[in-house]
């Protein structure tokens, strides 16, 4: 009786630890990385395609000497342990697919280039990590924009320090200028029926002007006419061109008519990755327990510090006094917000709601060509302080 | 010496099949839609005082309001509870000094909640019907989310879908494309 009783509970006991062990096993089939790893190159760049389950988040370094570029992909769980993926590319000499810890795969690309530019991006369905890889010294601007008159020197893509790493010696302050909406998106509407998309590609020729006749910048439009860009491809843009700074153009709408002002937006949450906060939060639920890889650690502190926050949030002030002392009008003040156009530039990035096109008395202010050139100025003075802070160091 | 082989291997399986069945409770899945529970509550209050927030007129910060809402017959979940609060805040305010935040045609076609997340499912009058702009986009995502965590505690994170699906703003601004948390820095201090 005894001894059945005893058999009982060990068997109970080694049937919770079986069923653990396989739902753990069917759990990491979840996010089970196959090595699948494709590779897509024209004339101007390569393009590494890593296929990945939907919710991974990733973390890149990159190295002139050895030319490399390294990507840390988590959560992931690798069927094996370490993959070598031969390549007969201009650019990429060698893919190495390592197991590193539990639940991180690193994926090294060896480059065959030492100048190089390269932007990291995630697409959803199927979902793929892909990264572009271009060499430096032609001239790829203008063939991806469209651009057709930019002249050798302006478009020739340089590798720029961010504001954050000091000044830039004897190169130019790259600025893309967003103006927000366009095409079938008309933005927000007047009373009067002034279209925001108008407004906003107005004042954005008008900053564009006045950086260009300053030799210190170069500045750049996501769009140009009257047309529809996702917010993705303008920030795709920006990433390609590796701005130091992405503003974006917008005029504000209210549902009461009375709401008025000028106010500046920075990121709230960090930039990086999609649905990199989900991984993030969920880990970080984890990080309590003491049995997760302190590898994994390193990568969410290196996800959640937010690289550009300080500077977007520096210049966001900067933007909002100088605004308002050149153009006047109520002062709504710098504030955070969740907004989309800001989380993809890789670069600090804000948002200006130069006023108000709901309130009948700034649509017809924001409509005349005079106030949008004020505004540009104001605009510009922001910059150009904001980089003297890096130069000046 | 057969029997216990084959006792062995049926527990081996059975197991294995329990294991399959329980793992995705280890892991939270918010994209599974049919997954989705309605939670039952014990018998409904026929009122309740809730707090709705709404816009103050330069729609910088919201300005919480009380109202008693009367539940009728068909309010017996936290779900339709949800869902007639969120009647109560399309509704708009009462007092002329305060704006509302969210078109008033607005429909909500579903309430659907999940562990500590409340999908509320728009139809598309909340984005054809809107005024555009970032600042009434930002009352308009955080009246919802403000409103329903400070009246509902059980949960702590509000997704926005409209038409049954998500999606990554809500008229150009906005990221709603992840469930929200309460924003206390947009209400206004009293």
């Amino acid at each position: 009786m005894e001894v059945a009783r005893k058999v009982g509970i060990l068997s109970f006991v080694i049937f919770f630890t079986l069923v653990l062990l396989f739902s753990e096993v069917s759990l990491a089939q979840d996010n089970l990385f196959t090595g699948n790893v494709k590779l897509l190159s024209d004339s101007l760049c390569t393009r590494v395609l890593i296929q990945v389950p939907e919710r991974t988040g990733y973390v890149v370094k990159d190295s002139d000497i050895p030319p490399r570029i390294v990507l840390n992909l988590f959560p992931l769980q690798a069927k094996f342990p370490s993959k070598e993926i031969p390549t007969f590319d201009r650019f990429i000499k060698k893919i190495s697919i390592l197991k590193d810890s539990r639940n991180v795969v690193k994926t090294i690309l060896d480059l065959n280039i030492s100048t190089y530019n390269f932007n990291v991006f995630f697409q959803k369905n199927p979902s793929f990590v892909i990264v572009e890889v271009r060499a430096l010294g032609k001239d790829p601007v203008s063939s991806i924009l469209g651009f057709e008159g930019v002249d050798e020197k302006k478009g020739s893509l340089a590798l720029s320090p961010s504001p954050g790493t000091g000044g830039k010696e004897g190169g130019m302050w790259k600025v893309i200028i967003d103006p927000g909406h366009g095409g079938k998106d008309p933005g927000a509407i007047g009373p009067s029926g002034v279209k925001e998309k108008d407004i906003t590609l107005g004042i954005a020729y008008e900053l564009l002007n006045l950086l260009n006749q300053n030799p210190k910048f170069e500045a750049y439009l996501t769009r140009k006419d009257d047309e529809f860009v996702s917010l993705d491809k303008r920030t795709e843009i920006a990433n390609i061109l590796r701005g130091d700074l992405f503003i974006s153009i917008h005029t504000n709408a209210a549902w009461d008519s009375r709401a008025m002002g000028i106010e500046t937006f920075y990121n709230s949450h960090y930039p990086y990755g999609e649905g990199a906060e989900e991984v993030a939060l969920r880990e970080n639920a984890a990080l309590a327990s003491e049995n997760i890889p302190s590898s994994v650690k390193n990568i969410i502190w290196d996800l959640i510090q937010n690289q550009y926050r300080k500077e977007s949030k520096d210049f966001s002030f900067i933007l909002q006094q100088e605004l308002v002392k050149v153009c006047g009008g109520e002062n709504r003040g710098v504030k955070s917000a969740p907004f989309y156009v800001l989380r993809g530039a890789n670069m600090p990035s804000v948002l200006v709601e130069v006023g108000f096109i709901s309130n009948p008395w700034e649509e017809r202010k924001l409509k005349n060509r005079n106030y949008q050139k004020l505004v540009a100025m104001g605009i510009y003075r922001a910059i150009e302080r904001y980089f003297n802070m890096f130069s000046k160091r | 010496m057969k029997k216990k082989v084959l006792l062995f291997s049926t527990f081996i399986i059975l197991s294995f099949i329990c294991g399959v069945i329980a793992s995705p409770f280890f892991r939270e899945k918010t994209y599974q839609i049919k997954e989705w529970t309605r939670k039952t509550t014990s018998p409904p209050p026929v009122s309740k005082e809730v707090i709705l927030y709404f816009s103050d007129s330069q729609e910088q910060l919201l300005v919480p309001v009380k109202r008693r809402v009367f539940f009728g017959e068909n309010v017996s979940t936290i779900n339709d509870q949800i869902r007639k609060v969120l009647e109560e805040l399309i509704k708009g305010p009462e007092t002329k000094s305060l704006s509302p935040t969210l078109p008033e045609n607005t429909k909500i076609r579903a309430v659907y909640t999940r562990r500590d997340v409340i999908y509320i499912d728009f139809n598309s009058s909340l984005t054809s019907n809107h005024p555009g702009g970032a600042s009434a986009e930002l009352v308009s995502v955080y009246s919802v989310v403000n409103t329903l965590l400070e009246n509902f505690p059980l949960y702590s994170r509000v997704q926005i879908l409209i038409e049954g699906t998500p999606h990554n703003t809500l008229v150009g601004h906005v990221d709603i494309r992840g469930p929200f948390r309460k924003n206390p820095e947009i209400i206004k201090k009293p």
